[in-house]
């Protein structure tokens, strides 16, 4: 079966600003892939020029198989997408938009209207239905706009920032959904710019800075691939004389010493602890606690692109 | 193959949108083309009482209905075009299977009923209240649908271009609003000195009112061929004009 999205040396300048210099993305039907990146990294043209809002300059992108310039009936019919800005309208109501919305992917009115019905109902919208755009609230807009993203159930749904500016409970809420859309064989494009959504959510994560792609895999792998972690244990009877004793493990790091603290910056910290643990103990050491503070997303994040995902 | 649902759905969003505003679309026009006949053709009626053998009033009423027609078909695709660029709804309809032609031909055929809803309307007007004749009813039906056409391709194409409100008045202000009436709704261009006679000729609104008067009142200062032949020219221009910029992307993908 051919890749959900394939996209083959992707280039786009803005003027003097090179946006993208030459990306490449393989997303397989059915997954739940990330794109984390800082504001101006080349997410948002990179979504657009998948979905056509972007002029193609160079590169070629597939949506199963077929070109989204040659084949663009087919590719668009398969894409829905949240845009990260929201759109208005000042004339219609939100269950007459997705109607609209839904006409304008070929789907007739009578077909849509239980369909839109549905949405409405799914995404607590169903009371608001008569309203306009401008008078549902941040919260509502961002529901309204990933609704309108499913009116013509696409096989890919597109979020650009979906949780941006929402508050906990409903970040959690839109998190369920999109599991169960995922778990519905949906494949799922998502930027963000909260790692722990993408730690949470994505089975596979792209990290892009300045147009290119500096790093991808699974969370777990680009975390690992950063390598360290570090355990920290408060003990009592730790002198310095036992600093040789410590040296003979193959430990990566020296430990450091804070006061009545032992720090331990390994590769492995679940792997290391054990033989740390029993080093201590045979050396009369007594300990109180030990902490585990494994390298997350957003440390690989900052690694990779030298900035926070926030900067 | 064409997404003709997707093509209906955007023709019936944008007939609906100017209709459900219609205080500010239909009855404007009516308004104002009720006080152009009483005011100017009831007051001027006294010193001008007939042209080519037409009373006056009635002699102003083709040219009344076509600036109706002209200023509703340009205002709607200009101001739809930009209000989608504005609040982003284009983006809507960018990401549908929707072809660039289909996309154009909509806004284009939601700014030409406007402006052909106008045209009847004022017209029905005239008829009511200084019993207009009809001379030639299609040949009215079919010219107010050209021009109607040709105007809103004309706002579509300025739609497209302009960023903001005032771009979309200058265009009305400066150049549609003056060539209306330099283009004979108010008299006859033979009534004109020589040297702005032969300016008058290079008005292309000249024309389609005149087309209109020939077929109402069957005078006219050109024969009606010559202004349909101006109206299908203007259509099919500034149509492909509106198609390619939608095909380019201009100011609507970055």
């Amino acid at each position: 079966m051919p890749a959900a999205i394939e996209i083959r040396d992707l280039r786009k300048s803005y003027d003097d600003t090179v946006a993208l210099q030459g990306i490449d993305l393989t997303i397989e039907p059915g997954e739940f892939y990330g794109l984390l990146g800082p504001n101006g990294a080349g997410k948002t043209t990179t979504i657009g020029l998948i979905t056509g809002l972007v002029r193609m300059e160079k590169g070629s992108i597939s949506v199963f198989g077929k070109d989204i310039i040659r084949d663009y009936r087919f590719t668009r019919s398969k894409i829905g997408l949240s845009p990260q800005e929201f759109t208005s309208d000042w004339f219609f109501s939100i269950e007459r938009l997705l109607i609209f919305q839904a006409g304008y992917y070929g789907i007739p009115k009578k077909e849509a209207e239980p369909r839109v019905i549905e949405l409405l109902e799914k995404f607590g919208l169903a009371e608001k239905r008569e309203t306009k755009m401008r008078q549902l609230s941040g919260g509502m807009k961002r529901r309204f706009q990933i609704a309108k993203a499913l009116v013509n159930d696409p096989d890919i749904l597109i979020l650009d920032e979906p949780t941006a500016g929402v508050d906990v409970e409903l970040r959690h809420m839109l998190w369920d959904l999109l599991r169960e859309l995922h778990q519905q064989g949906k494949t799922i494009l998502l930027t963000t710019h909260y790692i722990e959504e993408a730690e949470q959510l994505c089975e596979r994560v792209s990290i892009i800075n300045d147009g290119s792609i500096v790093s991808e895999g699974t969370p777990q792998k680009l975390i690992s691939s950063l390598g360290k972690g570090v355990i920290e244990v408060s003990l009592s009877g730790w002198d310095g004389s036992h600093d040789a004793q410590m040296s003979d493990f193959d430990f990566v790091y020296e430990p450091e010493t804070d006061g009545d603290r032992l720090i331990f910056s390994v590769d492995n910290p679940g792997k290391e602890l054990p033989r740390i643990v029993a080093a201590l103990s045979s050396n009369g050491c007594h300990i109180h606690e030990v902490k585990i503070n494994k390298s997350s997303l957003e440390d690989v994040f900052v690694a990779m692109t030298g900035r926070g995902i926030n900067d | 193959m064409i997404n003709w649902i997707g093509f209906r759905t955007l023709v019936f969003r944008e007939i609906t949108r100017f209709f459900t505003v219609y205080r500010q679309t239909v009855i404007p026009g009516l308004i104002s083309s009720g006080l152009y006949i009483i005011i100017f053709g009831l007051t001027l009626q006294r010193r001008i009482s007939s042209i080519d053998g037409v009373p006056y009033t009635v002699y102003i009423l083709p040219g009344l209905i076509m600036m109706n027609v002209i200023t509703n078909a340009y205002n709607n695709t200009a101001s739809s075009m930009l209000q989608m660029k504005l609040l982003q709804q284009i983006q809507d309809m960018l990401i549908t299977p929707l072809s660039n032609v289909e996309l154009a031909v909509a806004f284009i055929i939601g700014g030409a009923v406007r402006g052909f809803v106008n045209g009847i309307l004022v017209m029905l007007l005239g008829i009511f209240i200084v019993g207009m004749p009809l001379e030639n009813p299609l040949a009215v039906i079919l010219i107010i649908f050209m021009v109607s056409w040709a105007f809103s391709s004309i706002g579509l194409v300025i739609g497209i271009t302009a960023q903001t409100w005032d771009n979309i008045a200058t265009m009305v202000n400066f150049f549609i609003t003056p060539l209306i009436f330099l283009g004979g709704v108010f008299y006859s261009i033979n009534m004109l000195p020589g040297f702005w006679r032969t300016i008058s000729l290079v008005n292309p609104i000249y024309y389609v009112i005149n087309g209109l008067r020939q077929s109402v009142l069957g005078v006219g200062d050109t024969p009606f061929s010559t202004s349909l032949t101006a109206s299908i020219i203007m259509t099919l221009l500034f149509s492909s004009i509106g198609i390619f910029l939608f095909h380019k992307g201009y100011r609507i993908k970055s």
